[in-house]
């Protein structure tokens, strides 16, 4: 289980004053599950993610994975960032392979589980392309082959799908609820976009600015449903989604207003 | 069915040809081909010099007719000039630009690095590079002809000094340009220091080390005739002085066409190592 404690994190702010990025945020992730962070810009998801990854030193508070505290960046935590990271020098099979490379693997295994990954992505035809000449939605595809690569505990993703068309995003919500459902990963997932949340998530967290807060957790099932049943439709249609939707948007428009508590729980 | 919902298809052409294939329109030259307008240019710039010298333009002591520069190339190619064959004095200035690039790259590019990742290494490098590598080589070549004689050691020395500044500001300009989210995304592949040195900086910072690399060469250049003008017994650069003692415009102007066939050669080949060794250069 991955489990943040009470985190905080103030960032040097001008005249010597400080920015309060996030404050005491607490939150489990557990096996199978999707944990989706929900909010306006500049509310601390970044943050929230960056401290998980082991980027960002935490000011107060502790995050640990398995029992152990997370300090560094380590293979573990796969991450998929908004822009992406590919390697140009590289050929996209040897990008989802570098992982595997660090760990030392001999060629022609990481070769072969590479070539496995792109298959789970809908990319077997283009191992040998580079990164530039993949489309944005490809390319993302396979930082989430380059990820999954290592076989992390959790996977780490801010905002993956910010910068696509809202078809390729469609599409790409469902690749990832494959992976989910085919290799069991847990998932943080940061998005802008209330219905990506809704779809995703088995759990939503909404966060608020300054200090960057959370101020609601929702848990959900219409992923599972998702998968399950592959019926968008059903999904979106069902009063219950709508319902969720509005709430969810008064909460992050109007966080200190809104009639949901702290830790509301909603089946 | 409505009419909206009617789709028109347009009759299709049948495929003749191999289809047009394009590109991004570039923006600047980005690979145009120059060539042929640059053959045309040369050509009518010989042609200009064999008009002014035919008709008497110019006293041939001051430009010599292109049919002389030639027969004296090929006399100097029999008989050398000045106590050596063309080949020592050829071989004799290339030695010493690539012992002098060999020796400023291999310190150049890991102490640049060094600068780049190691707050002691910047702190204590940047005084000294910043106080020389402005100066005029030649302000300095005395100096160096004092404490290392006038043999092949202080001519090295001072290519050496002039091609590293460039090679060593490139290698840190190319750490300054690593994005660390690149940095992150390795790390949470389970990098180690080591790895990420080899697989992600040193690779993002290629690029910008062999424009350094170019630029240094061409500072060699210069820098090297002017040391053999000075202070030479052999080296193209002394064959060009010891020819203007002699109001032998010819011979300095073969040597000034060695030179520049050399020099070309040189950055031809740079261009070639680049296309190799970085050819996803410019595509993100
Ligand atoms: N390195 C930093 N130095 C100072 N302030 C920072 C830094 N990084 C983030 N902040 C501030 O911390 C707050 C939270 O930033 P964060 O990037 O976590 O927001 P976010 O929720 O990810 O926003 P977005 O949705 O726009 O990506 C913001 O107010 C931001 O200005
Ligand atoms: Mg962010």
């Amino acid at each position: 289980m991955l489990r943040v404690q009470n985190a905080s994190v103030f960032f040097p702010g001008r005249d010597g004053g400080v920015i309060h990025a996030l404050d005491r945020a607490s939150l489990d992730i557990d096996a199978n599950s999707v944990v989706v962070a929900l909010g306006a810009s500049g509310c601390g998801k970044s943050t929230l993610l960056n401290a998980i990854a082991g980027f960002l030193p935490l000011s107060d508070g502790r995050i640990t994975l398995d029992g152990q505290p997370v300090e560094r960046p380590g293979a573990d935590r796969g991450v998929v960032f908004q822009k992406d990271t590919l390697l140009p020098w590289k050929s996209v099979l040897d990008n989802v392979a570098l992982g595997l490379d660090f760990a030392g693997l001999p060629l022609r295994e990481r070769r072969d589980r590479a070539a496995e990954l792109l298959r789970l992505v809908g990319l077997e035809g283009f191992a040998k392309s580079a990164p530039h000449e993949l489309s944005g939605g490809m390319r993302q595809r396979v930082g989430i082959a380059r990820a999954l690569a290592t076989d992390p505990k959790i996977l780490l993703m801010d905002e993956p799908f910010g910068a696509l068309d809202s078809l390729t995003r469609e599409q790409m919500q469902e690749l990832l609820i494959d992976v989910w459902a085919r290799t069991g990963k847990r998932i943080f997932f940061i998005t802008h976009s209330i219905e990506e949340a809704l779809f995703l998530g088995t759990t939503v967290v909404v966060m608020s600015p300054r200090p960057g807060r959370i101020v609601a957790r929702f848990d959900l099932d219409f992923v599972r449903r998702f998968a399950a049943e592959r019926d968008v439709r059903a999904i979106l249609s069902d009063p219950a989604f709508g319902d969720l939707h509005n709430r969810i948007r008064d909460l992050v428009h109007r966080p200190h207003h809104a009639t949901v508590h702290r830790g509301e729980t909603l089946q | 069915m409505t009419d909206a919902a009617r789709t028109t298809t347009a009759p299709l052409a049948e495929p003749t040809a191999r289809p047009r294939t394009v590109a991004l329109r570039p923006f600047g030259l980005d690979g145009a081909r120059t060539g042929p307008i640059s053959a045309v240019t040369g050509f009518l710039l010989i042609a200009v010099w064999f008009l002014v010298s035919h008709y008497r333009l110019v006293t041939p002591l001051f430009l010599p007719a292109p049919g002389e520069v030639a027969a004296q190339f090929i006399a100097i190619l029999e008989d050398g000039y000045a106590g050596a064959t063309l080949g020592e004095h050829v071989s004799a200035s290339l030695l010493r630009i690539l012992a002098a690039a060999l020796i400023a790259a291999s310190l150049g590019i890991p102490l640049g690095l060094a600068m780049g990742l190691n707050r002691w290494a910047k702190g204590v490098l940047d005084t000294p590079i910043e106080f020389y590598w402005p100066l005029p080589p030649l302000a300095y070549l005395p100096l160096m002809i004092i404490w290392l004689g006038i043999g092949e050691v202080s001519k090295i020395a001072l290519l050496t000094l002039a091609m590293f500044a460039p090679i060593c500001l490139s290698a840190q300009a190319g750490l300054r340009s690593l994005p660390i989210e690149r940095v992150n995304a390795a790390l949470s592949l389970g990098a180690t220091r080591w790895q990420l040195f080899r697989a992600i900086v040193l690779p993002s910072a290629l690029p910008e080390i062999l424009t350094g690399l170019r630029i240094a060469i061409g500072v060699g250049w210069s820098t090297l005739v002017a040391a053999e003008l000075i202070a030479a017994t052999r080296g193209i650069g002394f064959m060009i002085m010891s020819a203007s003692h002699f109001l032998a415009t010819d011979v300095v102007f073969v040597g000034i066409g060695i030179i520049a066939a050399w020099a070309f050669a040189f950055s031809y080949g740079m261009r070639l190592l680049e296309s190799w060794l970085v050819p996803w250069k410019g595509k993100t």
